[in-house]
């Protein structure tokens, strides 16, 4: 069950060395981007000789990308970059990630290695129901299930029936979707009374891009009678392919060949020992365009100690716990609620106050925002306020790529809060 | 020109009865009532007898509210006098944003408060073809 045996059951002296060694070339590297070109004219380290040294390094933050946007990163010129992936622009500039070809192939390589771990081989036929563009999601799947040699259905998201027809019809085997979508799409086939156990030939699926519990992972097995498979990346460290579940399912295996891996204490920045819970910090190995160097995810997790049955050396880490910050995941969906804020504060009609609810319902996120009129526009009818509702809810849409529901409430509705308002209520079920 | 309120409120219990509350304990008299929704809001709008307090006292606890004119027109108490009214005003394109009746045993007569987008148009028509409009006091104490 091994896609490079030797590398991924590598020993773990030869692993440390050949950390060292390409953290190394990552140095040397990233030296030729203005942003680390500064940051390391003021330090004196010229060489990393242990583990002991990285500490000496400076984190690299989200704002440290968005301050440089958007070629800040790059040390190679554009002639030898092929491809870009950007998260949704947030508070400002968007996060760009520039890939040369041999970035891609690195990439692609890992998450041929990820699938071929829970057992997708050449004669599978796989059902990328995620999204395509400049999320990493659907494309870096649809890549590392080609390297593979699968048959690749590059359907993307929705349209559940038609879902439900390719998979019944081309009898896929494998499936990436949003977990949230696995359990909506599954109530599409009672309605067509087709049985995902009986009348489908799927074994695998791979769930991720929004955060999930084991409970919500068990039940999308039991419902469709396969193996439910949880993975995580951020486009940040290309996308998907950063850490895989392997068959045991007990914790993701992070590539410990392509990223260097360090749990830190978010207050102090303080390196924490395996086991304990802290934001995960991750060094790219092996990028060339843009290597990042103790990039802060935001994500936190801890790493599973031990070692794990299937004999694969990279170390696991555990579901992520949550973010470090604000950002809302909707439907898989990065949401920040500033965009919503800002959107608001375009449309003179609307109020200034606002609430943000996040409910689930039929397995799927649901977004709600509620405004108040601008009184001194208000002109007393219906109509400019049904009005007002359609052109909130387009903008909001344009956005952030998501449809909300917009309703409109009286002032006296707002909670009334002393100093910060409490503006963004996620009422999902904490699992 | 006599006015009414138009009011924005969440269409839930209780919501309604606020506004009836406030203007109650400042001893405002409601002389008309019409509501319309859309769902889960709607608008209200109201004929009070004392329609600045009104406003204020709204404004004050933070109601969106805003001041419409109105017509208030007499019409006879028998079949067909509303629609004779429509004709006048649909002949001379005078479209109608908002109507109620208010009071069905007024002298005889019916009072209709009707809203137009052609204020001074409609009203000077309305005279035209011996339509009665009530003063400002007589809307105000329908």
């Amino acid at each position: 069950m091994f896609w490079e045996k030797e590398i991924e059951t590598i020993d773990k002296k030869e692993l440390e060395k050949y950390q060292i060694q390409k953290l190394n070339e990552t140095l040397n590297n990233c030296k030729k981007a203005p942003f680390y070109k500064k940051v390391f004219e003021k330090l004196n380290i010229e060489k990393i000789n242990s583990f002991e040294d990285i500490k000496r390094l400076p984190f690299t933050t989200k704002q440290d990308l968005r301050d440089n946007f958007p070629y800040g990163f790059l040390t190679i010129g554009l002639e030898d970059v092929v491809r870009l992936h950007s998260s949704s622009g947030t508070t400002g500039n968007p996060t760009v990630v520039f890939h040369t070809k041999k970035d891609l192939e690195e990439w692609t390589n890992l998450i041929a290695r990820c699938m071929y771990m829970v057992g997708v081989r050449k004669n599978d036929v796989f059902q990328n129901m995620m999204g395509y563009g400049l999320f990493t999601g659907g494309i870096g799947f649809h890549y590392g299930a080609e390297k593979l040699g699968a048959l690749i259905i590059p359907i993307g998201p929705g349209n559940s029936k038609r879902q439900i027809w390719f998979m019944k019809e081309f009898k896929t085997t494998v499936i990436h979707i949003l977990p949230s979508y696995a359990l909506r799409l599954y109530t599409f086939f009672e309605e067509m009374g087709i049985d995902p156990k009986k009348d489908l030939n799927l074994k695998i699926a791979f769930i991720g891009a929004e955060p999930h519990s084991e409970q919500i992972r068990r039940k999308i097995e039991e419902l469709y009678n396969i193996k439910a498979y949880n993975s995580y990346g951020l486009s940040e460290m290309n996308g998907p392919g950063v850490a895989f579940e392997c068959p045991y399912q007990n914790g993701m295996h992070i590539w410990e060949d392509n990223y260097y891996v360090e749990i830190i204490n978010p207050e102090t920045g303080e390196v924490l020992p395996d086991g304990e819970e802290g934001e995960l910090v991750l060094t790219t190995l092996k990028r060339t365009a843009m290597p990042l160097i103790r990039y802060r995810t935001r994500d936190l997790t801890r790493i599973i100690p031990g070692e794990c049955k299937c004999g694969r050396t990279h170390r696991r880490i555990d579901r992520i716990k949550g973010r470090s910050d604000d950002m809302l995941i909707i439907n898989g969906v990065n949401i920040f609620p500033i965009q919503i804020e800002k959107t608001i504060m375009r449309i003179p009609e609307v109020g200034n106050n606002y609430i943000i609810e996040i409910k689930k319902e039929n397995y799927m996120d649901k977004l709600y925002v509620k405004v108040e009129l601008n009184e001194k526009t208000f002109n007393g009818t219906l109509t400019e306020i049904e009005n007002l509702q359609k052109k909130l809810t387009e903008e909001l849409k344009t956005e952030l790529g998501i449809s909300p529901v917009v309703k409109f409430v009286e002032a006296s509705s707002f909670p009334e809060t002393e100093g910060k308002a409490v503006r963004v209520y996620d009422l999902r079920e904490k699992e | 020109m006599a006015y009414h309120l138009s009011i924005f409120v969440e269409n839930k219990p209780g919501k309604l009865e606020k506004i009836t509350k406030i203007l109650a304990e400042k001893k405002i008299n409601i002389r008309g009532i019409a509501l319309a929704n859309a769902g889960d809001f709607g608008i209200v709008k109201i004929i009070a007898d004392n329609p600045d307090l009104a406003y204020n006292t709204l404004k004050e606890n933070h109601f969106t509210v805003s001041k419409r004119t109105i017509l208030g027109v007499r019409i006879d108490d028998r079949s067909g006098s509303l629609h004779d009214l429509l004709t006048i005003l649909s002949k001379n394109n005078i479209n109608i944003e908002d109507c109620y009746g208010v009071s069905v045993a007024y002298n005889k007569s019916a009072a209709i408060i009707i809203e137009v987008e052609k204020f001074p148009e409609a009203e000077k028509i309305l005279k035209e073809n011996n339509i009665y409009i009530l003063t400002d006091e007589e809307v105000y104490s329908i």
